[in-house]
C-alpha cells in the first residue's frame, strides 16, 4: 500500500514538474488525498472550497488559498427550505473564479458532513466531474499538522456558466412515498443512529429540529454515516470496504437508493460514498425526516413505539 | 503567610499552570485550543493583578480620588484592542458587507433592555466593589468580598434566566444588532473610537486632582527591574497596552474575552438540573456575547480561561506580597452578595459584563459595547453614595 502510495506520490510530482493542468487531474476519483492536496496548493487549475458549520472556524485558520462557503446562507434558500438557486450558486463560483476546467476541491469540519452536501449540490449543477472532497476534511489536514492561513483569498472573477438543476440526485417527499408504496422499485437507506432509527429518540442530543414522530421510513435499510469512515483519521474505507458494508445491509447498487438523515446534511455523506465512490444510481432526500416523520398521512415504522408527548 | 511558604505555594500553582499548558498542548486541535486558552487566561491575570485593572477601582479612584490614571488605563485598552480588531476582522472580512458579520464577535442586540442590564450591572460593582473580572482576579488575592460577590452573580444568572423570556418576546427579539463598520466603514469607526476616547481621555484629565508621582532615576538593575515587576504596581499605560493587545489575540486564536460564559453555564447547568429554568429560552443560544450553553464537557475554553485567569493572579499575588485574606464581615458578605446579584443579573441579560460586552464589543466595533460603557457607568455612579453609606453603616 505505501510503496504503490509513493509510486504514485512520484508519478504525480513527476507530472507536475511536466505540466500543470495534468497534475490537477492527476488525482483521479472523487477524492483527493491531503498530501496532494498540501502540494497542489499553488496549482492554479486547483480551487478549494472549506464548508464548516462552525463559525469561525474557516477565520481561525484554513487551508491556504481556500474560500469559505456558509452553508446556512451560500448553499441554501433559506426562505423555500430549497438548495441554493443556480444564480446564487453561479455567482459564488464566478466570484471564486472556477472555470469549466478546475478542480473543485471541498473540505469541512464535523467529517465533511456540511462539504459532502456541498459536493451534492455541486454536482446537481453539472460539476460532477470537477468536484472532489478533500478525504478526511479539516480532521485529518489537521491531524497531519499541516499548514493553516488566516488570510481570505482574492480570485479574478469567471465567467462560468452552471447548468440547470439535475432532479436525478434529488428525492422528494413523493419519491419516498412511491418507494414505501410499492409503485417504484428502490432501496431507501436511513443514516441516522440506531436509536433513532428504532424510534427511541426523537433527535439526537442537542439537535432543536425535531419531527413529532420517531422512527423511521418503513422497510428502510439502517446503515449509520460513520460506519463509511475510519474513526481515527476521518477518511473515508476503502472502495471494497464499503461495498461489502452496504452489500451486507441488501444495498448492492442493482436498484435506485434514496439516503435520508434528520435535515440531509449525514446523508450527503452517505450519498457521497454510494454515488461518487461506488458509483451506484443515488438520490438524496434532503427534506429527511424533518419533513416525512412531520407529514400528515404518511407510514412510518417505529419500533420503540414511542409517542410524542409534547416534551 | 511567611514569605517561604508564598513562594513555595506560588511555584507550585505556576508549575500546575505550566504542566496544564504543556498537556493540553500535545493533544489534538481542540485540546491545543484549551492549552491556549489556558495561557491566556494566566496572562490576562497576571495583567489583570499586577496592573490592578479594574473597571470600578478605576472608576472610584477618578471620582473620589481625582486620580486618572486608571481610566487612562482602561481608555488605551480600549483604544489598542480597537485597532487590533481591526487588523483581524480586516483580514477575515475585508469589507463590512451588509448581512456579515466578523464570527462570534460580541456584537449584541441594542436596547433599553441593554441599557437597564448595564445600569444594574454598574450598580452592582460600585456595591460589590468591583466588577466579575477583577472579582475573579481578587479572588486570588484572597478578598474577603469575592467569594460572596460570585455566589451571588450566580443566583443573579439564574434571575436573569427566569425574567429572558419576557424580556426577548417584549424587547430584545426586535431590537437592531448594530456593527459600527456597517455605517461607517473600518477606518471611520476606529477614528470614531479614537475620538470619543480621546475625549473622554480629556475628561478624565479635567477631574485630576493630583500630581503624577516623581520619577525618580534608579540604576536599571535586575533588583530594581524585579521589584518593577513582580511588586509594584505595573503603569497604568502598560496594563492598557497589555488588555488590548491580549483581547485582539484571544480573538484571533481562540475567541472574544469574557469572563462570565463559564459562570453562567454553570448557573445554567445547575438551575437547569434542579429544573427551576423554563423549558425554552428563547433566543438565547442565537445571540452573540458570552454564550451560556448547558455544560456538555468537562473541560470548555472558557473554562479554562477563568481557572487560568484565578491561577495565575493568585501566583502574582503571592509574589507580590499581596496575597491578604482575611475573615468576611457581615458588611462584606452583604455586599458580595447584593452586588453580585445585581451584577449576575445584569450580566445574563446583557449577555456580558464589562469584559465581554463593554470591552470585547467596543473592540469588536459593537454599538452594544459604546451602550453598556455609559449605562454601566451611569449605575456606578449612582451606586457610590450607596456603597458609601454602606461603608460608615
Amino acid at each position: 500500500m505505501s510503496i504503490s502510495r509513493s509510486w504514485a506520490g512520484a508519478l504525480v510530482a513527476g507530472a507536475l514538474a511536466l505540466f500543470l493542468p495534468v497534475a490537477a487531474l492527476a488525482q483521479q476519483g472523487p477524492l483527493v488525498d491531503a498530501e496532494w492536496l498540501s502540494k497542489n496548493l499553488d496549482n492554479p487549475k486547483v480551487r478549494v472550497f472549506e464548508v464548516s458549520v462552525d463559525p469561525g472556524v474557516y477565520e481561525r485558520g484554513h487551508i491556504p488559498g481556500a474560500v469559505n462557503i456558509n452553508w446556512h446562507t451560500d448553499l441554501v434558500d433559506t426562505v423555500r427550505r430549497d438548495i441554493a438557486s443556480s444564480a446564487k450558486f453561479q455567482d459564488l463560483l464566478q466570484k471564486a473564479g472556477v472555470t469549466k476546467d478546475t478542480t473543485i476541491v471541498l473540505y469541512g469540519d464535523n467529517n465533511n458532513w456540511f462539504a459532502a452536501w456541498g459536493a451534492w449540490v455541486f454536482n446537481i449543477y453539472g460539476l460532477g466531474d470537477q468536484v472532489k472532497l478533500l478525504d478526511g476534511g479539516r480532521k485529518y489536514w489537521e491531524k497531519l499538522g499541516l499548514p493553516l492561513d488566516t488570510k481570505v483569498p482574492a480570485y479574478a472573477r469567471s465567467d462560468l456558466t452552471v447548468s440547470a438543476a439535475n432532479p436525478q440526485l434529488r428525492a422528494r417527499l413523493a419519491d419516498v412515498l412511491e418507494v414505501v408504496d410499492g409503485k417504484k422499485n428502490a432501496v431507501i437507506v436511513d443514516i441516522r443512529s440506531p436509536d433513532e432509527f428504532s424510534g427511541k429518540l426523537f433527535a439526537p442530543e442537542g439537535s432543536r429540529e425535531l419531527s413529532i414522530r420517531a422512527g423511521h421510513v418503513p422497510g428502510a435499510k439502517n446503515v449509520t454515516w460513520s460506519k463509511a469512515v475510519d474513526p481515527e483519521t476521518g477518511k473515508f474505507k476503502s472502495k471494497e470496504e464499503l461495498k461489502k458494508l452496504y452489500a451486507d445491509a441488501g444495498v448492492d447498487g442493482s436498484k435506485p437508493v434514496i439516503v435520508y438523515c434528520r435535515i440531509g446534511e449525514r446523508s450527503s455523506h452517505t450519498w457521497f460514498a454510494l454515488s461518487r465512490i461506488l458509483g451506484y444510481e443515488v438520490r438524496n432526500y434532503d427534506g429527511s425526516w424533518t419533513e416525512y416523520g412531520n407529514a400528515v398521512g404518511v407510514p412510518i415504522a417505529n419500533v420503540a413505539g414511542t409517542v410524542w408527548q409534547g416534551k | 503567610m511567611a514569605r517561604s511558604a508564598s513562594l513555595l505555594t506560588a511555584g507550585i500553582v505556576a508549575g500546575a499552570i505550566l504542566l496544564g499548558i504543556l498537556h493540553l498542548a500535545a493533544g489534538d486541535a481542540a485540546s491545543r485550543s484549551l492549552s491556549l486558552s489556558l495561557a491566556l487566561g494566566a496572562v490576562f491575570g497576571v495583567v489583570l493583578q499586577r496592573a490592578r485593572f479594574c473597571f470600578f477601582c478605576h472608576t472610584r479612584d477618578l471620582v473620589e480620588g481625582g486620580d486618572p490614571r486608571g481610566v487612562l488605563s482602561i481608555l488605551i485598552a480600549l483604544a489598542v484592542g480597537a485597532a487590533g480588531y481591526v487588523l483581524v476582522v480586516g483580514a477575515w472580512l475585508p469589507v463590512p458587507l451588509p448581512g456579515r458579520l466578523p464570527p462570534d464577535a460580541h456584537i449584541g442586540p441594542v436596547s433599553v433592555v441593554l441599557a437597564g442590564a448595564a445600569f444594574a450591572f454598574g450598580l452592582g460593582m460600585a456595591i460589590s466593589g468591583s466588577c466579575i473580572s477583577a472579582h475573579l482576579y481578587r479572588l486570588g488575592e484572597g478578598s474577603p468580598t469575592s467569594p460572596f460577590a460570585l455566589i451571588g452573580t450566580i443566583a443573579g444568572f439564574v434571575l436573569g434566566f427566569l425574567t429572558w423570556n419576557t424580556l426577548y418576546l417584549a424587547v430584545i427579539s426586535n431590537a437592531p444588532v448594530v456593527w459600527l463598520p456597517h455605517h461607517l466603514g473600518y477606518a471611520g469607526t476606529l477614528g470614531a473610537t479614537f475620538l470619543v476616547l480621546a475625549l473622554l481621555a480629556a475628561l478624565a484629565l479635567r477631574f485630576s486632582r493630583g500630581t503624577a508621582e516623581p520619577v525618580t532615576s534608579r540604576p536599571l538593575d535586575l533588583r530594581s527591574v524585579a521589584h518593577a515587576l513582580f511588586v509594584a504596581r505595573w503603569p497604568a499605560a502598560i496594563g492598557g497596552i497589555a488588555v488590548g493587545v491580549l483581547s485582539a489575540a484571544s480573538y484571533l486564536r481562540v475567541g472574544p474575552l469574557g469572563v462570565t460564559a463559564e459562570i453562567g453555564s454553570l448557573a445554567r447547568t445547575a438551575a437547569n438540573a434542579a429544573g427551576w429554568l423554563p423549558d425554552t429560552l428563547h433566543g438565547l443560544d442565537t445571540f452573540r456575547g458570552c454564550a451560556t450553553a448547558i455544560q456538555t464537557a468537562l473541560l470548555s475554553e472558557n473554562g479554562v480561561f477563568i481557572t487560568g485567569l484565578v491561577g495565575a493572579s493568585f501566583v502574582a499575588a503571592l509574589l507580590a506580597g499581596q496575597f491578604a485574606p482575611r475573615r468576611p464581615t457581615g458588611k462584606d458578605v452583604v455586599a458580595g452578595l447584593a452586588g453580585g446579584l445585581l451584577m449576575g443579573w445584569g450580566a445574563m441579560t446583557a449577555l456580558g459584563c464589562t469584559v465581554g460586552v463593554l470591552l470585547s464589543g467596543i473592540h469588536a466595533g459593537a454599538l452594544s459595547g459604546w451602550v453598556f460603557l455609559f449605562a454601566s457607568g451611569a449605575g456606578l455612579l449612582a451606586g457610590l453614595p450607596l456603597r458609601r453609606r454602606l461603608a460608615s453603616a
